[in-house]
């Protein structure tokens, strides 16, 4: 489903941010990536979807190529893969639904879109998305009057309108009260089990990526240092992820 | 370092004023002729009420439709002179046009549309567009400038095209600040406005210089009054409504 080979980041000015990544994420695997502030997790997601301009090396996703790809065909890419981010990043001014909606726009008419028309079935779409991460009460209001859990449910709503294949999200619940952590990480382990969508996920808590993943890929210092399902997870490694400043 | 400011500053400073001949006792002996001036400006004359009003009316009119014409035409400007937005090759030549167009002041820009033109409130509107559309350009490009990343990044993960992206992620960020600064430049025009009459570009600044010229002060005065409750006005609207942005 996701296919990298030697990825190599290099984020101005000089930082080597990855270097010699190679994964290969089959259909239906929950990923988490494990490892440390600065070890590239965040890079890693934002390359594969080109946020992030890899350097070197190249990445394929659904069996069509990221890199390399014309701004058309990464658009094409792009829509297929939902991305959840840390600090939710909805637009703060419009309602939950037309946050969500915005997740049709890889697929809507571009000009019909700006004038802000949308498909009568799109906006199904997006209610049933919404609906499903338990917010469809919550529609009309306007995403800056959510609280922190329930933007980042609203952002996963927005990756599901995508119809994606594979949904990337970046420590999708350090910018939570931990007590919503195990909410947030249900409803992506929903998606992953009842939708059979690929989940690559970034995390930082030891504990919660090993239950929930299904397989654990640590990085340390943008290198790939551990790659295994979570039983594998031995003291040992984790002092090879974490660098053993860090125990449990 | 500090020091060396401080007296550059200070010559500076005395050379203008012995430059621009500013001089107190000057300013002393003047004062019994602005009384005067004052004195034969009252009591107002209200005969020429209607006139001051039409006057008034004809420069709110310029100032909203110069206003409101500038606030469209410079929201590709806008977009075109943001560092973010716009590649290196449009953004500077962008950036340095806006520059250069802004430093001409609206009462410059309405000298010479009332050469191009002619007498009358249209060249004050031409006037008011050209000033104020480069102006909120270079607003427009520094809201644009400032906006949050994330939703940015949000809506170019979903596929969506670069209008797209502008539309829904750059767009609903800086919408209100710019009919914030629309409304702002709306009162400023105004008060620009009042003088535009001076050079012939219509208004009420028209009556001002002419019953002043007449040596009408009385009428002057009743002109000078509609102008400031008129200005009073449209502030105390505006500023609410910009309030109400934020």
């Amino acid at each position: 489903m996701v296919e990298v080979a030697g990825l190599r980041v290099v984020l101005p000015p000089a930082v080597v941010a990855l270097d010699s990544v190679d994964l290969s994420v089959r259909p239906g695997e929950f990923v988490v990536i494990l490892g440390p502030s600065g070890s590239g997790k965040t890079t890693l997601l934002r390359a594969l979807n080109r946020l992030v301009e890899p350097t070197a090396g190249t990445i394929r996703i659904g069996g069509r190529a990221v890199t390399g790809a014309s701004p058309t065909e990464l658009r094409l890419v792009r829509r297929q893969v939902g991305m959840i981010f840390q600090q939710f990043n909805l637009v703060r001014r419009l309602s939950a639904l037309d946050n969500v909606l915005t997740g049709r726009l890889g697929y809507v008419a571009p000009l019909a879109s700006v004038a802000g028309r949308f498909p009568e079935r799109d906006r199904i779409l997006a209610r049933d998305c919404l609906a499903q991460v338990g917010l469809a009460q919550l529609a009309t209001r306007r995403a800056d009057k959510l609280s922190g859990g329930e933007q980042q449910r609203v952002a996963i709503a927005r990756a599901l309108a995508q119809s994606p294949g594979v949904i990337l999200a970046d420590e999708p619940t350090a910018s939570l009260d931990p007590a919503l952590t195990g909410s947030i990480m249900d409803a992506l382990r929903r998606i992953n089990v009842e939708r059979g969508l690929t989940l690559v996920v970034s995390q930082h808590q030891l504990a919660t990526a090993l239950a929930y993943a299904t397989r654990i890929v640590g990085l340390r210092q943008g290198r790939v240092v551990f790659d295994g399902p979570p039983s594998a997870v031995t003291p040992p490694v984790v002092d090879t992820i974490y660098g053993g400043a860090v125990s449990r | 370092m500090r020091r060396a400011v401080t007296f550059v500053t200070l010559a500076a400073l005395a050379w203008a004023a012995w430059d621009t001949g500013a001089d107190p006792v000057r300013l002393a002996r003047g004062l019994p002729w602005l009384l005067d001036f004052l004195r034969r400006m009252v009591p107002p004359d209200p005969s020429v009420l209607p006139a001051a009003l039409a006057g008034a009316l004809t420069t709110v009119e310029i100032a909203l439709l110069g206003t409101a014409a500038a606030a469209v035409l410079a929201l590709p400007l806008g977009f075109l002179s943001a560092r973010n937005v716009a590649a290196p090759p449009v953004f500077y030549p962008a950036r340095a046009a806006l520059n250069f167009f802004r430093s001409v002041d609206t009462l410059v820009y309405a000298l010479v549309f009332v050469a191009a033109v002619g007498l009358g409130p249209f060249p004050g509107v031409l006037a008011v567009v050209g000033y104020t559309t480069t102006s909120l350009a270079k607003l427009y490009s520094e809201a644009i400038e400032g906006i949050e990343r994330g939703p940015v990044d949000a809506i170019t993960a979903t596929g969506a095209t670069r209008l797209q992206i502008l539309r829904f992620g750059v767009l609903p960020q800086v919408l209100p600040l710019f009919v914030s600064y629309v409304l702002y430049r709306l009162e400023t025009n105004i008060r620009a406005a009042t003088v535009l009459g001076f050079v012939g570009a219509g208004g009420i600044g028209f009556y001002l210089q002419t019953y002043l010229r007449m040596i009408d002060y009385r009428a002057a005065s009743t002109v000078l009054l509609v102008t400031v409750v008129m200005v009073m006005v449209v502030d105390a609207v505006s500023s609410r409504l910009r309030d109400r942005l934020v």
